[in-house]
């Protein structure tokens, strides 16, 4: 099993690699490199920071490219994790209207309700579906790490879960090969483990 | 529903992990020592955050403190907060590196605004906590920066409010006076001005029980209580408290799935 970290500089790689070692998971690379992302059997899109800067050194990295090709053209198996999720979508207005990877209809953005904090930090629940992958061995209502100021939201059927916070937003989607966490399963404790070995072995 | 945190603060100087009390610094081991005496992996399954501060007094080397944090991040599975003498974009980045998923910003964000903005930009306010030392005094809510060393000019109010413009993404609000105590949060400061700040705070200084949490948490715009008291929640201590919490119907995430 060889799982390549896609690197395009920003996001806590570290924590992610620490998760999928305590997984038993031994072959991780972290690279942008084509022929390296070809030869992966899954391929994760972190990201921390903001999605404009994503945007730019990911196009700089041809990994727009390299992703759809893989992904989108060939089904390899590919989970964005929070900012990586939001990078899946069509669009954000963070910093600025800027166009995502448009891998799934939705598109992010801010949390707008006053009486809220923002960003949205802390362990939350999900309302997720029985049937899913993604959550297998998971009950309805687990707990997960989120720290964003932007949500994913959208009128599409992209096999999505929800949070509430002020409203319902894009939690995840599994969408055929294409997941995306807007939550960092790597840092939520034996429930982010147990979703990073689902993704792991059922995708 | 948007869950309450614990969070538990190591103070670091030096190589090693210190019990603090009134910012007086006494030496309790390195971190094989904590390994080994209080197994440390085990205690982070029972809470939601890790902050880690370097309180170095003379001479904070950020390279021996990102080594630490490397070291620290193996097999904990929950965020991490880390910071103490981040004075350059390039320190904040060692320190994401070592495996910080939010950088704690202190002196910096009073003595250079200009970074604040600039790591903000770069990392997103949800990657910034901003962490505030103060004391009361005669009525007055002092701020104090350098380890507590040195008062500003900005009174705790004025302060929060010049934070948010700096856009920070939570506060981490330390009492001075009641720092390692063990005595229970200050209430008082607390009561008068978390309905104020528009973003997540946790509060610290003086948590010694799972019954000072307890008061903490029910504070309706407190996000998370800290405790940086390693004599007395290190051990069983802190699985305990939050099991004890989680019983009483505290708000606090659950993870019982066995994998």
């Amino acid at each position: 099993m060889k799982i390549v970290i896609a690197d395009y500089g920003m996001g806590n790689i570290k924590s992610i690699i620490s998760a999928l070692n305590y997984l038993g998971a031994d072959n991780i690379v972290v690279s942008a490199d084509y022929e390296t992302l070809k030869i992966a059997d899954k391929i994760i899109l972190p990201g921390v920071g903001s999605f404009r800067k994503a945007m730019i050194q990911i196009r700089e990295n041809n990994l727009d490219k390299y992703l759809e090709e893989l992904a989108v053209e060939n089904n390899k198996p590919l989970i964005g994790i929070c900012l990586g999720m939001q990078l899946l979508g069509t669009s954000s207005t963070e910093d600025g209207f800027t166009e995502g990877l448009g891998f799934v209809n939705a598109h992010c953005i801010k949390f707008d309700n006053t009486d809220l904090k923002v960003p949205h930090v802390g362990f939350n629940q999900l309302k997720t579906d029985s049937e899913s992958k993604l959550y297998a061995g998971l009950p309805n209502e687990s707990d997960f790490y989120f720290t964003h100021s932007y949500k994913m939201v959208s009128e599409n059927e992209i096999n999505q879960s929800y949070c509430h916070y002020g409203s319902d937003f894009i939690a995840s989607f599994e969408y055929n090969n294409i997941v995306g966490v807007q939550f960092h399963p790597e840092l939520s404790q034996k429930n982010g483990l147990r979703l990073l070995k689902n993704f792991i072995e059922k995708f | 529903m948007l869950r309450k945190r614990i969070i538990f603060a190591l103070i670091y100087s030096d190589g090693f992990f210190m019990q603090s009390r009134n910012f007086r610094l006494q030496k309790v081991g390195n971190l094989n020592w904590l390994e080994k005496n209080y197994k440390f992996q085990n205690i982070a399954f029972s809470l939601d955050e890790l902050v880690v501060l370097n309180a170095t007094r003379q001479n904070k080397s950020i390279t021996g403190f990102a080594k630490t944090i490397e070291n620290l991040v193996n097999d904990v599975f929950i965020p991490i907060a880390a910071g103490g003498g981040i004075r350059s974009v390039e320190d904040a980045e060692l320190l994401f590196k070592s495996g910080a998923d939010k950088i704690v910003l202190n002196t910096a964000l009073h003595t250079n605004p200009e970074l604040v903005e600039a790591l903000v930009k770069k990392y997103g306010s949800q990657s910034i906590v901003a962490s505030i030392d103060y004391k009361k005094n005669d009525g007055n809510f002092e701020v104090y920066i350098n380890d507590g060393g040195t008062k500003i000019d900005l009174n705790l109010e004025d302060y929060l409010n010049y934070l948010e413009r700096l856009e920070v993404g939570e506060i981490y609000l330390n009492s001075i006076e009641q720092d390692g105590t063990g005595f229970g949060y200050d209430f008082d400061t607390i009561e008068k001005f978390e309905s104020k700040i528009k973003i997540p705070l946790i509060i610290a200084g003086g948590a010694g029980n799972e019954s000072h949490f307890m008061d903490g948490l029910k504070y309706k715009n407190v996000s998370a209580v800290a405790t940086a008291n390693l004599f007395n929640f290190i051990g069983d201590g802190l699985p305990k408290a939050r099991l004890k919490l989680i019983e009483s119907g505290e708000n606090l995430a659950n993870w019982n799935v066995n994998n």
